[in-house]
């Protein structure tokens, strides 16, 4: 097997684990708009960084657009958890307002840049709608220990965040530093973004964290399983995207993981809708 | 003394002084016994939301082991200052003491204050059984990447069978009634054996039978686990069928005393505007209120 495909196998089965970890919590609290708005914020990062280049040609390297990335999308996580905590603004509207200003900014830094260097910036497919045919064994390391990270954090602090997630009041006054988890979720969630984004597109990407959760929830009312099936839905429709791609290859590999996903909800959504 | 509505000493409004209304003259020696160590001591407590005062001046002491009751109207104040005996809320200007410590450390314990609040759990859905739910009110007990000790497992065990729910220990919480959530919340509260139990509103939208049960269960619990209890309600007749004394709240604290001296006048004072919104108007008011003082103890 060739090393670039058993890098992409094994870095999505990856994301498949902490995507699917998540994806549980994204669904229960209803952060499915949170992890769009993170997603997108990708954009405003990767067209600060386009400008940064301009102004600074020796900076115009591959790997500023990723740190800007991740620099964009983690403000934008604790951002959205410093206003989620306060009453003036909706947690909504502010995702909203941000998301819309951080594609805005990101569009307008690309045509500056096309405007200036009469070619589009580095990154510019790949943030929008990821590409799975070259990844390197440094993306890889990256995406597992993603995954090693997030499945070791809610493996030593289930009982916190499970508290924090069923009733964050009640777990406040129970003694759970609610914050701290409230920020923890918030990262890891940012951290299993931007590392998707690289294969899914920031467009695609939500799916990864909404659909397995949303299909575990269906089938399970027990946490355990829902874990589980959440895990195990993000993986089948990694294996079953992969496939498809690798079988017609004029298919766009990240559509088809989503496809595939989609697939799974229709069967879970008919197969329970009796209960 | 004969203390009346809007002329009480402010001592014996506060609890902390030695004078009382002759009335409940036996319970003096108890009462100042008690009084000398509170487990909660509020003092001179200010609270306002931006402009809007919503606690005045509040002094309450609150003996170990009793069972005070707060009503008042809606709007009184009544949960804001449970929120400021959780940590929830911050003062602006006096203090609030639960067991010596700030109410934020004394949450942060996990094992001396529990709550119950009046509304549902912000994530019923959340995909848990009964028997996890009750096991997250040891969450603050046990240290951060400690799983909880036998002892406190085999507590919870006890709690849920307590509760009446040991048949419904696997049930997904979705799944509960809205009676069987509250025991299943009650049993959380007490999970880390705390000193306190605040309980707010716990007998709204609960049936006349409900709520016998309930009073008896938390009155037996009590007993059992020494505890001491904030019961906040403004349903007269809930309240004084469990509270060894009255804590009168709308925005200052007007009476605080054995339930079954509050004086008529002051009961309709404030419930006016409540009593009101019902049709019931001044002059008419003394005996009906009366009534539902008389039947404390009694239930139905």
């Amino acid at each position: 097997m060739d090393n670039s495909v058993a890098n992409l196998i094994l870095a999505c089965l990856a994301l498949g684990v902490s995507c699917g970890i998540l994806s549980v919590f994204v669904v229960t609290q209803k952060w499915a708009f949170v992890g769009e708005g993170i997603s997108h914020a990708g954009l405003g990062g990767a067209g600060t960084a386009w400008m940064i280049a301009l102004i600074f040609p020796s900076l115009d390297t591959p790997a500023l657009p990723h740190v800007c990335v991740v620099l964009f999308c983690l403000l934008m996580a604790l951002g959205i958890g410093f206003v989620t905590r306060g009453r003036r603004v909706s947690a909504d509207a502010a995702i909203g307002i941000f998301l819309a200003a951080s594609l805005a900014w990101g569009f307008f830094a690309q045509h500056i840049y096309f405007q200036f260097r009469s070619s589009s910036p580095f990154g510019f497919n790949t943030f929008f709608f990821g590409q799975m045919q070259t990844l390197s064994l440094g993306y890889l390391v990256i995406s597992l220990c993603i995954a090693v990270l997030v499945a070791g954090c809610v493996a030593l602090l289930h009982k916190e965040i499970i508290s924090y997630c069923f009733d964050p009041v009640m777990a406040r006054v129970s003694g759970v530093r609610v914050n701290l988890i409230h920020n923890l979720l918030l990262i890891l969630l940012t951290l299993c973004v931007v590392s998707a984004m690289q294969v899914m597109g920031s467009i695609l990407v939500t799916a990864l964290l909404v659909i397995p959760g949303t299909c575990a929830t269906l089938i399970s009312s027990r946490l355990r399983n829902v874990m589980s099936i959440s895990v195990t839905t993000a993986l089948f429709g990694v294996a079953g995207g992969l496939a498809i791609q690798s079988r017609w290859h004029f298919l766009p590999a990240a559509p088809a993981v989503v496809l595939v996903r989609l697939v799974i909800f229709v069967g879970s959504y008919f197969s329970t809708a009796r209960r | 003394m004969q203390a009346d509505a809007g002329n009480i000493p402010s001592n014996a409004r506060s609890g902390k002084g030695k004078t009382y209304d002759s009335r409940c003259a036996g319970q003096l020696h108890y009462n100042t016994q008690l009084l000398n160590d509170p487990i909660i001591d509020i003092s001179h407590l200010d609270f306002a939301y931006r402009d809007q005062p919503v606690l005045k001046d509040i002094d309450l002491a609150v003996p170990r082991g009793s069972t005070v009751g707060l009503i008042g109207p809606n709007g009184g104040g009544k949960t804001t200052l449970l929120q400021l005996l959780l940590g929830l809320l911050v003062p602006t200007r006096g203090e609030v003491r639960v067991d010596g410590l700030s109410p934020r450390d004394a949450t942060r314990r996990g094992n001396l204050v529990g709550y119950l609040p009046q509304r549902d759990p912000m994530q019923p859905t959340f995909p848990i059984d009964v028997r996890q739910l009750v096991r997250l009110g040891l969450v603050g007990k046990t240290r951060i990447f400690h799983a909880a000790n036998r002892e406190d497992l085999d507590f919870v065990e006890r709690l849920i069978d307590r509760v009446g729910l040991s048949d419904a220990a696997s049930t997904p919480v979705k799944e509960l009634s809205g009676g069987q959530l509250q025991r299943a919340m009650i049993a959380r509260a007490l999970a880390p054996k705390p000193k306190v139990l605040l309980l707010d509103e716990p007998t709204t939208g609960i049936d006349r039978a409900g709520q016998q049960r309930f009073i008896e269960l938390i009155d037996s619990l009590k007993k059992e686990m020494e505890l001491t209890i904030v019961f906040v309600s403004h349903d007269l007749r809930a309240v004084t069928s469990v509270s060894d004394r009255i804590a009168c709240l709308n925005v200052t604290l007007h009476y605080h005393d054995v339930p079954e001296h509050i004086p008529a006048e002051l009961v309709y004072r404030m419930f006016a505007c409540d009593l009101e919104a019902i049709g019931i108007r001044s002059g008419a008011h003394s005996e009906p209120v009366q009534l539902q003082i008389s039947s404390r103890k009694g239930g139905d």
